[in-house]
């Protein structure tokens, strides 16, 4: 049947952002020593207490290996010929936009990501983080004015030191992993937001990550937090250019909601791939953490997982909070020879939590397309309850779709319920749709967003279209 | 009311061919058709024009089933001989969604289930298609549900239909109604029904008879395929065909639904007995 | 005699499970018999290979502590009365306690020790293998499944000195029973079957596990079901006390051979299930049921692999688990559809009733897939009894502790309906619902 080689050779689209922006980059020598964590720390003009915090992490590090119980695979990395800091030349200090490099705003503009006043997002507000610096958060004054903070890392240690002591590595430890010590010992910037009691945050915040350098680490980390009663909304996007070696993106982001308050993470990834061959493209190992802390609190997470070589991921909810609530949607569609390894950990603690779990995952080309899941009961759960639906679409018939959700129960009046499924896109179902006047790749696209719906639904309305965008341009080209 | 007449004179320039006889819709002249080393259709003529409602009738393995679904396009299906024109034009080089967009168009034996896909986008994204061929501007959603509840009064079908998936989870009867639906909403010239009367209570099939007689004008014209009688109780054909081994062995008027009825197939093997011979 | 101090000390093995396997190793009496070369093979892994260890993901639930528990220098002596009258055996002390056979049963005693054929004239359709065919058939089928190297088999391998093994031709009337008890300190039980299922042939088998005292049993079956054979498995496991359990069942079917397994479990200090299956080429049926019981603190474990190594096959897997007190359940089922797998139909269900708060559950389906026209699903649910099922029943004049143990019966009945019809005198939903 040619319907499966014809499904494969949609999916396999060249890469929109994959351009390098020529700009004038501030860099530290490659490798990574105890000097060099001095340094970053140094070049940021930290307080005591990061830098200790940075030295623990890195010490941790050195005595940890890299985990191997995934499913992935890659070369050995060579952690000594990365470099751990890259920064765009400018001014230190943006008092406003108009003193941003007007070729990072471009490049920015390139994305899709307008930051000048005129072009903006209306009703989002977006940081811009380039490498390893953020340069620009938009709507910073309005997002003030109702309490809320919304900036970079860098200027929240200088700006909230107290917050960032408190909270940072307070959900995600240091030595949780490998990576997360890495990240810990080397972060050079990411996202702050605080939202404090009672508030409702007026506007979706969002930001969005470019690597730009070729043998860079992104290390960013993000903190969210929100007080009792407190909601918010948070998008993040990323991409980078097509080089022929790995990039390794190792984040940390670390959520954290008091009683009553709500904090909806979604993520639209797009890093770049690689090459149908597999040379090239990112390395995200990325690990994402909420804590429900307070009684009827709530994390949800959301994410469209398209690009990276290897996607390493389980964004997870520790539910301690009596009534509180944890969520995982997820779209992740892997082509060629990337690799996907990701799903979510619901750690029910407090009685009467709830959590849900949607994964669809779509795998063509040669890829590998893993969900792993673990879902835990604890003793005092009394009355938690989960729901997990895991669905794969393979096209073609050299991709691997793996299923792997652990259950773990010790409390039995708890309700846990898992169910799976695998499918494909059958040669008849395109054949009706095209029967009735839809195009081959219109079908296509129609079926794949029609099996990613209850995901997509959970998306902010803004960024629902993009996704979709996003899926249909992988999904879009010349049929056979 | 009948509905809309086609803008006819939209479609001429398109056509590198122009048939010199405008009511002659489909010609199909000596088809043959396998799927993988099979040969089914060995041999096919069918000529079907304006306003005419043809009736194909068989045993089960005849191919009348594969006749319908070359015609649509199917990609299981090779043809290894013969030619079709549809208004002139070779429909055998086209696509199965530009077969659908020109205004042929198959009612399935056994519609799909496409889970996730909305039904209603679906309809409106085909509907669309057909239009866009029509040089209709395209329904936005919500002009688009005005049509659709408008159409849905043909096949008295619950506009609950709409939000469900595509066919997922609907009855038989439910399924051949939201086909009959689709050709209310595309117009088709030409409609290929193929079994729309299998698995149908009497209600339902006077439903969906009741709708392909609503559609039927002067300009379009409907190809059964069945297997009884029982549907050209409620359509009436103006030939009915017979066929067997891959091809038309008879062709009369009514008359002959009839007389397969009474008679039942037997006959057939024997003429084809005699034809293989010869 | 394998010398321990030839492994290698790995220093991630606590020495407790070297020091244990040691004396096991050097009290068990010198290979001999038909099984020499079987049993040499298993000491030297052991050697290798102490105890699993937990950090291997296969074993990570499983705690090993009731094993070890067990007298390593008392299970050696698994041959000491070797040589003995097979009369002077007193098997008829339990046999008392025995249900009579079932008409249209032929029942086996297998004690490890002796040939259970001796005496007996086996039905039509049944014959032994010889020993060159045995030496031939033995280990194929658990080489084929990808197990041969597994702990449980080795530890078999290594001290089991008999294997029943049996052709099977056309279809047997008959329903084969097996029967193992073993009791007593530290008492080691290793039991071995090998059927061979010609083309076409058919055959009911009813297996029979029980322990008490610190007994360990330790079971290894291969079957191989020929084209279009068929094989309905059951397999009673009860046991008491600190009694242990290791079985592992190796199956390899060709094509459109159907296979149908049913366990049930109850009252083990720790059992182990394994369970592997291999389609060899596919197109053929699998039907895997299971149900186990864990309370006090006991530990239950089913360990379940299929592979479909050719297109066209079906798996229908359903898996249960009761656990009350400190007991824990494990299921591990692990689903491996590859390219050539084509048309896989693979449907796997774990259902966990959880009744105690000091009581844990563990399930972990595996479903790995690299073919695309295939229709896989897997489902887990852990949970107490349905409020609203009791309730309905209540509502209805039933009082608490009966609406319970009918939807208990129900839980268990759905699994137990396919066993053999000869498991009925065994009494298994009585056995597994006494008191629980």
């Amino acid at each position: 049947m040619s319907t499966a080689s014809t499904v494969s050779d949609l999916v396999s689209q060249p890469y929109k952002y994959g351009f390098v922006s020529d700009i004038e980059t501030e860099k530290i020598d490659k490798g990574l020593s105890e000097d060099v964590v001095r340094l970053i720390s140094a070049k940021k003009n930290e307080p005591a207490f990061l830098l200790e915090f940075r030295l623990r992490a890195f010490r941790q590090w050195l005595k940890m290996e890299e985990p191997d119980w995934s499913t992935v695979s890659h070369p050995v990395i060579d952690y000594q010929s990365i470099i751990y800091y890259a920064s765009p030349k400018q001014r230190d200090k943006k008092a406003s936009l108009d003193e941003v490099d007007p070729k990072l705003l471009e490049t920015f503009d390139k994305l899709g990501i307008p930051l000048s006043e005129q072009k903006r997002l209306s009703n989002v507000a977006v940081d811009a983080v380039f490498d390893s610096v953020s340069i620009a958060t938009t709507y910073r004054e309005k997002l003030a004015e109702h309490g809320v903070v919304f900036c970079s890392i860098s200027e929240a240690v200088k700006d909230h030191p107290e917050l960032i002591e408190r909270y940072l590595g307070s959900v995600v430890p240091a030595n949780d992993n490998y990576f997360t010590a890495l990240n810990s010992a080397v972060f050079s910037d990411g996202s702050f937001v605080f939202i404090p009691k009672g508030v409702e945050c007026p506007m979706e915040l969002s930001t969005y990550f470019r690597i730009n350098s070729e043998d860079t680490g992104q290390f960013e980390r993000t903190l969210i937090v929100a007080e009792e009663g407190a909601s918010v909304s948070y998008l993040e996007g990323c991409t980078a250019p097509m080089f022929d070696t790995n990039q390794l993106h190792a984040a940390v982001v670390e959520l954290v909601t008091l009683d009553d308050a709500t904090i909806k993470y979604s993520t639209v990834q797009n890093w770049y791939a690689g090459d149908e061959n597999g040379k090239g493209g990112i390395y995200n190992f990325v690990t994402k953490r909420g804590q429900c802390r307070g009684d009827r609190s709530k994390i949800s997470w959301t994410q469209v997982e398209t690009g990276s070589a290897i996607t390493w991921k389980y964004p997870s909810c520790v539910l301690l909070g009596a009534d509180s609530v944890g969520e995982f949607y997820s779209v992740a569609l892997t082509n060629n020879r990337q690799q996907a390894d990701t799903g979510t950990k619901m750690i029910h603690v407090g009685p009467r939590s709830r959590s849900t779990i949607v994964s669809k995952g779509i795998s063509a080309g040669h890829s590998s397309n893993s969900y792993r899941g673990l879902v835990q009961i604890g003793p005092k759960a009394v009355g938690a309850k989960n729901y997990s639906q895991c669905d794969s679409m393979l096209i073609g018939d050299q991709a691997a779709a793996n299923t792997y959700p652990y259950i773990r129960s010790q409390q039995p009046d708890a309700s846990v319920e898992h169910e799976a499924s695998t499918c494909r896109i059958s040669a008849d179902q395109l054949f009706y749709l095209q029967s009735r006047g839809i195009g081959f790749e219109a079908a296509v696209s129609m079926m794949v967003s029609g099996f990613c719906r209850d995901v997509f639904n959970q998306l902010p309305m803004e960024f629902a279209a993009e996704a979709d965008k996003l899926l249909a341009l992988k999904l879009e080209g010349s049929v056979g | 009311m009948p509905p809309k007449r086609w803008p006819f004179s939209l479609f001429l320039p398109r056509f590198p061919v122009i048939s010199p006889d405008a009511d002659l819709l489909l010609e199909i002249v000596d088809l043959h058709a396998r799927v993988e080393d099979q040969p089914i259709l060995k041999g096919v003529n069918l000529t079907i024009r304006a306003g005419e409602i043809h009736a194909v009738m068989g045993r089960n393995g005849s191919g009348k089933s594969t006749l319908s679904k070359v015609l649509a396009g199917h990609p299981s299906y090779t043809v290894t001989a013969g030619s079709v024109r549809y208004r002139g034009q070779d429909l055998l080089e086209l696509d199965p969604e530009q077969r659908a967009r020109i205004g042929l168009f198959l009612g399935f034996q056994y519609p799909i289930e496409i889970p996730g896909v909305s039904n209603l986008e679906f309809l409106r994204v085909a509907t669309n298609a057909r239009r866009s061929e029509l040089a209709k501007e395209d329904l936005d959603p919500f002009a688009f549900e005005d049509l659709v509840r408008e159409r849905l009064e043909v096949v008295q079908m619950n506009p609950s239909f709409l939000e469900r998936s595509v066919n997922e989870g609907f009855s038989g009867g439910e399924k051949k109604r939201n086909e009959i639906l689709q050709m209310a909403l595309l117009e088709p010239v030409v409609a290929i029904l193929d079994e729309t009367d299998s698995g149908l209570d009497i209600d339902a099939l006077r439903i969906v008879a009741g709708g392909v007689n609503q559609l039927a004008t002067a300009d379009n014209a409907t190809l059964l395929i069945t297997h009884y009688q029982r549907l050209l109780d409620v359509i009436t054909p103006d030939y009915v065909h017979v066929m067997a081994a891959g091809r038309i062995l008879r062709t009369g008027g009514k008359e002959l639904a009839l007389e397969l009825e009474e008679r039942g197939y037997d006959w057939v093997d024997q003429e084809l007995a005699v034809l293989e011979v010869a | 005699m394998v010398s321990a101090s030839t492994s290698t000390t790995s220093s991630a093995q606590p020495m407790a499970a070297n020091a244990w396997i040691t004396e096991f190793l050097e009290r068990l009496p010198a290979p001999s018999g038909d099984l020499e070369a079987v049993q040499w093979r298993g000491r030297e892994a052991l050697a290798r290979q102490p105890l699993p260890s937990r950090r291997n993901e296969d074993w990570r639930f499983t705690d090993l502590g009731s094993l070890k528990a067990l007298d390593p220098a008392l299970l050696a002596q698994v041959e000491a009365t070797e040589g003995t009258d097979p009369a002077a055996i007193p098997i008829a002390d339990s046999a008392d306690a025995l249900p009579a056979p079932a008409a249209g049963t032929m029942r086996l005693r297998l004690d490890g020790r002796h040939d259970p054929l001796a005496g007996q004239t086996l039905p039509a359709g049944l014959t032994r293998l010889s020993g060159e065919e045995l030496q031939q058939a033995l280990g194929h089928t658990l080489a084929r499944c990808g197990c041969e190297q597994h702990w449980p088999v080795e530890f078999n391998q290594a001290s089991a000195s008999h294997c029943l093994a049996l052709r099977v031709s056309g279809s047997v009337a008959e329903t084969l029973e097996l029967v193992a008890t073993a009791s007593g300190e530290s008492a080691l039980l290793p039991i071995r079957v090998l059927l061979l299922l010609e083309e076409k042939a058919s055959l009911k088998v009813l297996q029979v596990q029980l322990g008490s005292g610190s007994s360990l049993s330790s079971l290894v079956v291969e079957m191989h079901l020929g084209r279009e054979a068929e094989v309905q498995h059951g397999l009673l496991a009860f046991g008491e006390g600190e009694a242990c359990l290791l079985a592992h069942l190796a199956v390899e079917q060709e094509i459109e051979s159907r296979f149908h397994s049913v366990v049930a479990s109850r009252g083990w200090a720790l059992a182990r299930f394994e369970p592997r299956i291999t389609q060899v080429e596919g197109a053929a049926h699998t039907d895997l049921k299971a149900i186990q019981v864990a309370q006090d603190h006991q530990l239950v474990d089913g360990h379940s692999r299929v592979e479909f190594l050719g297109p066209d096959g079906s798996l229908e897997q359903l898996h249960k688990a009761i656990v009350d007190g400190h007991g824990h359940s494990v299921f591990d089922g692990a689903v491996s559809v590859p390219r050539r797998a084509q048309r896989t139909n693979a449907n796997q269900m774990s259902r966990n009733l959880l009744l105690s708060d000091q009581a844990r559950i563990d399930t972990k389906p595996e479903l790995e897939i690299v073919a695309d026209d295939v229709r896989c699903t897997h489902g887990a649910t852990v949970s107490r009894l349905q409020h609203d099922q009791l309730f309905y029943l209540q509502s209805r004049g039933i009082d608490a502790a009966t609406a319970s143990r009918l939807l208990k019966r129900g839980f268990c009945q759905e699994v137990l309906v396919d066993l053999p019809a000869a498991a009925a005198s065994w009494q298994p939903l009585q056995r597994l619902l006494a008191e629980v």
